[in-house]
């Protein structure tokens, strides 16, 4: 009996601790359902709680978007730059991490240091001279290549690995340094090339670190705006974040309905991976804490 | 009796020498003629300006407006392209993202063929052609150019056009009919507004001038301190912001807000005086026809009580200045500049479709392009309630409404004191408590006259 009533106050008293938390977190997301599904007059009418419908619910904010505007177009951009981005991330980013990890002496520390700090450059600075530099390799490869580089898709994802491949790198880093050497040791003993040494045992130990890395690296893609806005101008060219931005505020008129549908869509899948992997995304980010 | 082969009396039939000669005069006169007339041997051309070929991109903002753009994007943009052979290609974005995007047009040294803007961008005087070519030939269609498009975008320095306007958009206030009834007060005078504006705060329905970094601020905040006789430069592009009628200007402007008004017009957007007047909060603000056209579209209850006046009038005048000044660019590295410039030329001189479909919003900045008369009369057509209330637009254009720069031109110096918003930081800092007004003033005057050393040492004004 006391121990039921131990755990019961454990749990409860958890609850109390978690719970104001889990308000406060979903708050936004509860205010984004409800507006997505409100009447655009509902919007102007302050005599009435912001939080609950006056009108009725309709779904004409969902058919504006998907009726009038390029939105399943931006969708499928972000998501076509995000996967290709994450790839070419993973590609230069474990290998690199692996190394600097087994790079002994402080010139592996300074230079992942030095790899992360460029990621602290603001993309403010950054985008007149990638801007520039997209435009003269646009110049250059246009007639091979047969399209444009500048205002298209592409141009996004030779980009954004600029800044995702610097995080993943220390992110791997710190997470490959906890990975004991004795295994990788034993590994070689037995006959296993280096290679297969990372294919086998390196690699399957980091899946958490990848994990992360793939989260973490989707994630920015999708909200990054600077590049996206300064790169592209056609709307059926834009990602999300710049086409909800520039296509949903009509002059004076934000859209609220629309931007919140539009806002929700991607918000959905992102929640679910970001809790069925929640453990393993822990255990990536705090990886190198104690090493 | 001639021989049957004398080749005069063979009708119809011809040796291969005659042939080949009759058929060489026949295509020498084809030829003489048809050089007077373009499709002599091809027969007539499927569109006029067939020589214009090729694509034209123009990036422009999503309008206040929106059946604007729809407008000009499905209807003028695609018939100007087909009767020109020319594959025409809009961008819209959202206005305050066009100043990032110039200057990394012009940084890059690539981007648009015609690049739109709220304002005139003096400062990229070097890196855009000079429309003087343009501005002749509507000039030459429909008569000279208004006074305010050209002090807008010409350089009496540099004898260039930086731009070419196409058009403005008169800045009237627009205030809630019924709630300043309520305090028996009407936003003709400045003073007046100050009276009002405690009542109207504590019936919950504030005034929205804006003091933050944005471009309606910007506008309503130097148009304020015109009403009270105090300017940026002078004619001579001196500067001329230390003054009494500024510190006076401030100082009013602090009193409204510390009465009025609340600290949400810090943090201001161009759209937020619209919507805080659409929310049923504000009382007054002073914007373009926006603000009443939205809530017409929208049904808002209140859409019949907006009203619009002229500018409130000040101590020393009633002046304002234009909401936005239309203003197209055409790159010296734009990719079509033929195009870009009959595109410019023809939208001007077809302006009525221009200005209906803005729902009156655009005037063309050449005034016989649509005479004022015209406007009139168009204006009093609109059915909106109170009727007829579009009408006072065009006495706003006429005696009230100037270019940014005034008494001088819109120069580049003039435009980076716009574009780093230094005016409304001047009034905010007096409006916050952070500063004392004459010392907020001094402080713009100096940043002021360091930007103004700049362009002068650059040759610019």
């Amino acid at each position: 009996m006391d121990a039921v009533l131990r755990g019961f106050r454990e749990k409860g008293l958890s609850y109390l601790i978690v719970g104001p938390f889990a308000i406060v977190l979903a708050f936004p997301f509860y205010v984004m359902v409800i507006t997505a599904f409100k009447q655009q007059r509902d919007f102007y009418d302050l005599s009435h709680s912001p939080y609950w419908f006056h009108k009725g619910p309709t779904l004409s904010n969902a058919r504006f978007l998907f009726d009038e505007t390029q939105y399943t177009t931006w969708l499928r951009n972000t998501a076509i730059i995000g996967v290709v981005v994450v790839l070419i991330t993973l590609v230069l980013a474990v290998p690199a991490g692996y190394a600097l990890a087994r790079l002994s002496g402080k010139l592996g520390q300074s230079v992942g240091v030095g790899i992360f700090l460029t990621y602290l450059v603001p993309p403010t600075l950054l985008f007149l001279p990638l801007f520039s530099v997209i435009t003269q390799l646009d110049r250059q490869t246009s007639h091979l290549l047969h399209f444009h580089l500048r205002g298209s898709i592409w141009s996004l994802v030779l980009v954004y690995p600029s800044f995702t491949v610097p995080f993943a790198t220390w992110l791997l880093m710190g997470f490959f340094k906890t990975i004991p050497r004795e295994l990788e040791d034993a590994a070689l003993i037995d006959g296993a090339s280096r290679l297969g040494t990372l294919v086998r045992i390196v690699f399957p130990i980091s899946v958490p670190g990848i994990l992360t890395v793939v989260i973490f690296s989707f994630s920015l893609v999708v909200n990054e705006f600077v590049y996206a806005f300064t790169f592209i101008s056609a709307s059926s060219h834009r990602t999300l974040s710049t086409g909800v931005y520039t296509d949903l505020i009509r002059g004076d008129l934000p859209q609220w309905g629309a931007i919140m549908v539009a806002s929700l869509i991607p918000s959905i899948p992102l929640a679910l991976l970001y809790n069925t992997f929640l453990d393993r995304f822990i255990a990536g980010f705090t990886g190198g804490a104690f090493r | 009796m001639a021989s049957s082969d004398d080749p005069s009396r063979r009708e119809g039939r011809y040796d291969r020498r005659e042939l080949i000669r009759r058929a060489g005069a026949a295509g020498i006169s084809i030829g003489v003629a048809g050089s007077g007339f373009g499709q002599a041997f091809y027969g007539p051309l499927r569109f006029k300006g067939r020589w214009l070929k090729g694509d034209l991109t123009i990036i422009q903002w999503a309008h206040f407006v929106p059946a604007y753009d729809k407008w000009f994007t499905d209807v003028w943009s695609k018939n100007w392209g087909q009767k020109n052979d020319v594959q025409v290609k809009v961008d819209l974005i959202l206005n305050t993202l066009l100043p990032a995007r110039a200057a990394a047009e012009a940084a890059s040294g690539s981007g648009h063929d015609l690049f739109f803007n709220l304002s005139p961008q003096a400062q990229f005087e070097d890196q855009v052609i000079n429309h003087a070519e343009i501005v002749q030939e509507v000039q030459r269609k429909v008569g000279k150019i208004g006074g305010l498009g050209k002090r807008a975008t010409y350089n009496p320095k540099t004898k260039k056009w930086f731009a070419f306007a196409d058009n403005y958009v008169p800045d009237p206030v627009v205030w809630r009919h019924d709630l300043w009834n309520g305090v028996g007060i009407a936003p003709s005078t400045w003073e007046n507004v100050r009276k009002a504006a405690p009542k109207l705060k504590a019936a919950g329905h504030p005034i929205g001038i804006g003091q933050s970094a944005e471009l309606d601020s910007n506008m309503a905040l130097m148009a304020f301190m015109m009403c009270f006789g105090a300017y940026v430069q002078d004619e001579k592009h001196r500067v001329t912001v230390k003054s009494k009628h500024t510190i006076e200007a401030v100082k009013f402007m602090a009193d409204i807000f510390k009465s009025g008004e609340t600290d949400e017009i810090f943090g201001w957007t161009p759209a937020s005086n619209n919507n805080f007047l659409y929310s049923g909060k504000g009382s007054m603000i002073l914007n373009a026809i926006s603000a009443t056209r939205t809530p017409e579209d929208l049904g808002l209850p209140f859409a019949d009580q907006l009203y619009i006046y002229p500018i409130p009038k000040g101590p020393v005048r009633r002046m304002g200045l234009e909401h936005v000044m239309g203003s197209y660019s055409i790159w010296k590295f734009a990719q079509n500049i033929p195009a870009a410039k009959k595109f410019m030329a023809d939208l001007e001189i077809n302006y009525k479709d221009a200005f209906v479909a803005s729902k009156f919003y655009n005037f063309p900045t050449f005034p016989g392009a649509l005479p004022f008369k015209r406007i009139q009369k168009l204006a009093a057509a609109d059915t909106h309630k109170p009727r007829g209330k579009y009408q006072i637009l065009t006495t706003i254009a006429q005696k009230y409404t100037v270019n940014p720069g005034y008494p001088g031109y819109t120069n580049a110096a003039f435009s980076e004191v716009f574009g780093k918003f230094l005016i409304p930081k001047m009034f905010a800092q007096v409006s916050q408590g952070k500063m004392s007004a004459a010392d907020a003033v001094s402080a713009a005057d100096h940043d002021f006259r360091d930007i103004y050393t700049k362009w002068r040492k650059l040759g610019k004004i």
